[in-house]
């Protein structure tokens, strides 16, 4: 297999299991999925279902129960804490529903933080960020803090942090959840570009069938397992 | 490079919580000043005390008796221990009040290693009258020359000079105290009993003031041959005082004196232990009081801190979705601690110090143990040097946990929560 032919993310026999004797709850039950880079892919289910708890798999920000997570060929669960958190610095971008930008810094330092974290020089780490900004249509709010920022502004920061490094993979959990209809359009025409154009596989967690019919492909979780899987038309089709 | 960015963020987070960085900054700070207050006040005392101790009594003292023990009659029976001695009705012997052979004894201990200078002395309790006053004072029997060099006690000696004993007819140098409750003055002739009998009349050549009360409130300088005289000691004297080049070696010179010549041997250490030791409570009194500050101030950086993480849960979550460790999580905040603890230090020496000047200018006069116009601050480091480490101690502590909370964050939890 030559590099370009790797999975950027792949489980397998994936299980998490929350909780203790009585609490315990089987989040996911056994999932086998595989994602190739460049897709643009939505996990759909009802809530509960265990969408989230597979994305934080998938981004190395969990330890799965049982079964294997591999980001990029390498699988995670021979990591270490280290090695793992240097795996989500360069090969994972986050966004959260919540924007989670840090308050005391200015749009630019928040997508530089990444860049910064990875070791890069601060000239670079700036450039890198201005350029994001830029083409997300933030370059004349570079020096704002979030709290100057409107709530499409602010998710479009986070956004551009999420992709300060340049990830293999990027991660949405809701990202358009707080979002008017105007501005999650806007998210979406990014996500698509960055998959067409930069090869970048985004992973976008939802439960909004609207949002995830401008993927590519959809894969539907209930109960902890994958009950569907295809491209999205198909997909959509059979769950009515 | 990734620590200068932990930095950063401690430093940002510190100056966006403004108000609350300073309160915490405040806090040690209040603790830093009073705790260096508080030492230069209780050093400062000590201080005095231990210089003045040194500069107006010898280092060692040589008395005419031997150390409980040694030469009574029980000391002598456990000796003999094993053999069929029975002792009963045991007396302590009269004791002999004076020095044998003295001039030997100075040759031999002028020799000793760290003795700079060896005088001797006759010191008895003298009755002096003054018209139809009276005072009980101590007299101290002279030479003069060799007293100094192991005394500095002329730069003590008002109106006149220590040489002035030598005027003729019977000279004394009276203690400020003791002249004032004679009612003498320089020029008065005052008169002393004499131990066999009679009365011998003295002039007073010179008024000693050494500003430590429970001197200037008993002595008497004359010469050595008139207090052998007035105290009926014949050619002998009762004491042999030194003068050490380091006066920290006291004990142990003190500790050979004794084992080459016999006769009990005192530092001045031994001699004031009884305010040497008062001074070590007043240390651990002091240390209680200024601990119990910090301490209270390493509470109020604990609280404003986990309060700090507390509220940051989110974003430390979001700091490790993006790669920062526990670590570096614990790190950012251990350094917002202890840049609280710095700027607290920086600022509680900085209002130490003056607080210190302040304190020290007030007109509080004191009469006791020693005579001053002020309290007595000292500026040794040492007060800065006690305040910053305790201070920095104290801050790290309690920096300490919640750092350690803030990097063992489980940011799929704190996510979930939120989601």
């Amino acid at each position: 297999m030559t590099a370009a032919e790797t999975p950027a993310l792949e489980t397998r026999g994936l299980v998490r299991v929350l909780g203790d004797g009585e609490m315990r709850t089987e989040i996911l039950r056994g999932v086998d999925l595989t994602i190739r880079r460049g897709e643009f892919c939505a996990i759909v289910g009802p809530s509960g279902s265990g969408k989230s708890t597979l994305m934080y798999l998938l981004g190395a920000l969990d330890r799965p129960t049982g079964g294997t997570v591999a980001v990029d060929g390498e699988d995670t669960a021979a990591m270490d804490e280290t090695l793992l958190a240097s795996v989500r610095n360069r090969k994972i971008g986050f966004i959260f529903q919540f924007h989670y930008l840090m308050p005391e810094f200015t749009a630019e330092e928040n997508v530089m933080m990444p860049v910064l974290k990875r070791g890069s020089p601060v000239r670079e780490a700036r450039e890198r960020a201005r350029g994001l900004l830029d083409e997300l249509g933030l370059g004349d709010k570079l020096h704002r803090v979030p709290s100057r920022l409107s709530g499409g502004e602010q998710q479009r920061v986070a956004i551009a942090r999420a992709l300060a490094n340049e990830p293999l993979v990027v991660l949405g959990d809701e990202p358009t959840g707080n979002l008017d209809t105007k501005n999650a359009d806007r998210v979406f025409a990014v996500f698509e570009r960055l998959a067409k154009e930069k090869r970048q596989t985004i992973v976008v967690v939802t439960h909004d069938p609207h949002m995830a019919a401008r993927t590519a492909r959809v894969v539907r979780i209930v109960d902890g397992r994958i009950v569907d899987d295809g491209p999205t038309r198909e997909v959509l089709e059979r769950m009515g | 490079m990734r620590l200068s960015l932990l930095a950063f963020i401690a430093r940002r987070h510190l100056g966006a919580n403004f108000l609350r960085t300073c309160i915490s900054v405040g806090g040690v700070g209040i603790g830093v000043c009073f705790t260096i207050l508080m030492q230069s006040l209780m050093l400062g005392f000590e201080e005095k005390f231990v210089t003045e101790t040194i500069e107006s009594s010898a280092h060692v003292t040589i008395f005419d008796e031997y150390r409980a023990g040694t030469d009574d009659f029980e000391h002598w029976a456990d000796r003999a221990a094993g053999m069929p001695v029975a002792v009963e009705g045991a007396r302590p012997r009269a004791r002999q009040f004076r020095i044998k052979k003295p001039l030997e004894i100075l040759d031999a201990v002028r020799r000793v290693d760290g003795v700079a200078a060896a005088a001797p002395n006759v010191v008895g309790s003298a009755i002096l009258s003054f018209g139809a006053k009276e005072a009980g004072s101590t007299m101290f029997g002279i030479e003069p020359e060799t007293e100094e060099a192991v005394v500095a006690t002329d730069q003590y000696v008002e109106e006149g000079r220590l040489t002035d004993l030598y005027s003729s007819g019977g000279a004394v140098i009276l203690g400020s105290g003791v002249a004032e409750r004679l009612g003498a003055k320089r020029g008065d002739t005052v008169n002393v009993a004499i131990r066999s009998g009679g009365q011998r009349s003295l002039r007073v050549v010179a008024i000693l003031k050494t500003g430590v009360t429970t001197i200037d409130y008993s002595r008497s300088y004359v010469l050595v041959s008139l207090a052998q005289q007035v105290l009926g000691l014949g050619r002998d004297v009762n004491r042999i005082v030194l003068r050490l080049a380091d006066h920290e070696q006291a004990r142990d010179v003190a500790e050979r004196i004794e084992g080459l010549v016999g006769y009990r041997t005192e530092s001045w250490q031994e001699a004031n232990q009884n305010f040497l030791s008062i001074f070590v409570i007043q240390q651990t009194i002091t240390f209680i009081i200024t601990s119990g500050i910090l301490i209270v101030a390493g509470f109020g950086i604990l609280n404003i801190l986990i309060m700090l993480v507390m509220e940051k849960f989110p974003e430390i979550a979001m700091l490790k979705s993006m790669g920062f460790t526990a670590r570096d999580i614990a790190a950012t905040f251990f350094l917002e601690g202890c840049a609280i603890g710095i700027l607290g230090v920086v600022t509680g020496a900085t209002l130490g110090y003056y607080l210190t000047e302040f304190v020290g200018s007030l007109p509080i006069p004191q009469k006791g143990l020693i005579e001053s116009e002020h309290l007595m601050m000292s500026d040794s480091p040492r007060s800065y040097v006690i305040a910053t480490v305790s201070a920095m101690i104290v801050t790290m502590l309690a920096s300490v946990l919640p750092a350690l909370r803030a990097g063992r964050m489980d940011p799929v939890e704190t996510l979930r929560g939120h989601a």
